[in-house]
C-alpha cells in the first residue's frame, strides 16, 4: 500500500505535467482562445474551488456542532451536589 | 445542536463561501464562451484580477496566521519562565 502522501503527489505530479504539456505547447492541441484562458487557469480555479470547499466543510460543522447543553447543566448541578456533600463532611474548599 | 449564535456564524460561512464558489465558477469557467458585447461582463471585473484577488487573499491570510502564532509565542513566554 503506498502512503496517502504519495498517492497525492503522484495524482499532483500527473495533473501538472499534463497541464504544463498543455500550456507549453509539448502537444499539438489546438484550442480556441477562450478555451487556452481555462486551461491555463484551471490548477488555480481547482485551488479556490478547494478552499471555497474548505470554507464550506467549517461553517457546516460550527453550524451543526453538538455542543451538548443539557449535559453540561447537568454536571455543574452534580459538581455542586459533591461540594455540599463534601462541605458538609468538613472537607474545606479553597 | 449549537447555540444559536454559533449556527448564524456557520450557516453565514456556507452562504458567503456558497456565493464565491458561483461566482468564481461563472467568471472563470463560463465567461470566456460568451461575447464580449454582452451585457453581463459588466458584472465581472478583468480576468486577471481571478488570479490577483485570490492571491492577495492568501498572502494577506499567511501573514495574519504568521503573526498570529508570533504573538501568541511571545505572550507565554513569560509565563512559561515563571513555571
Amino acid at each position: 500500500m503506498i502512503p496517502k502522501l504519495f498517492q497525492w503527489l503522484i495524482g499532483l505530479s500527473v495533473f501538472m505535467s499534463i497541464w504544463v504539456a498543455l500550456v507549453f505547447d509539448y502537444v499539438a492541441v489546438e484550442f480556441s482562445k477562450s478555451n487556452r484562458q481555462i486551461v491555463v487557469l484551471f490548477p488555480f480555479y481547482l485551488l479556490v474551488v478547494f478552499a471555497g470547499y474548505s470554507l464550506i466543510v467549517i461553517g457546516y460543522r460550527v453550524a451543526t456542532f453538538n455542543d451538548c447543553q443539557e449535559a453540561s447543566e447537568e454536571l455543574k448541578k452534580q459538581i455542586q451536589e459533591a461540594k455540599q456533600e463534601l462541605t458538609s463532611r468538613g472537607f474545606k474548599f479553597e | 445542536m449549537a447555540s444559536g449564535k454559533d449556527r448564524l456564524i456557520g450557516w453565514c460561512l456556507v452562504f458567503l463561501s456558497s456565493i464565491i464558489f458561483i461566482y468564481y465558477t461563472i467568471w472563470v469557467i463560463i465567461l470566456p464562451f460568451v461575447d464580449k458585447e454582452q451585457r453581463i461582463h459588466y458584472l465581472f471585473p478583468e480576468i486577471v484580477y481571478a488570479v490577483a484577488i485570490p492571491l492577495m487573499t492568501g498572502v494577506l491570510g499567511l501573514l495574519f496566521i504568521g503573526s498570529f502564532i508570533v504573538t501568541t509565542l511571545l505572550r507565554s513566554k513569560p509565563k512559561d519562565k515563571t513555571c
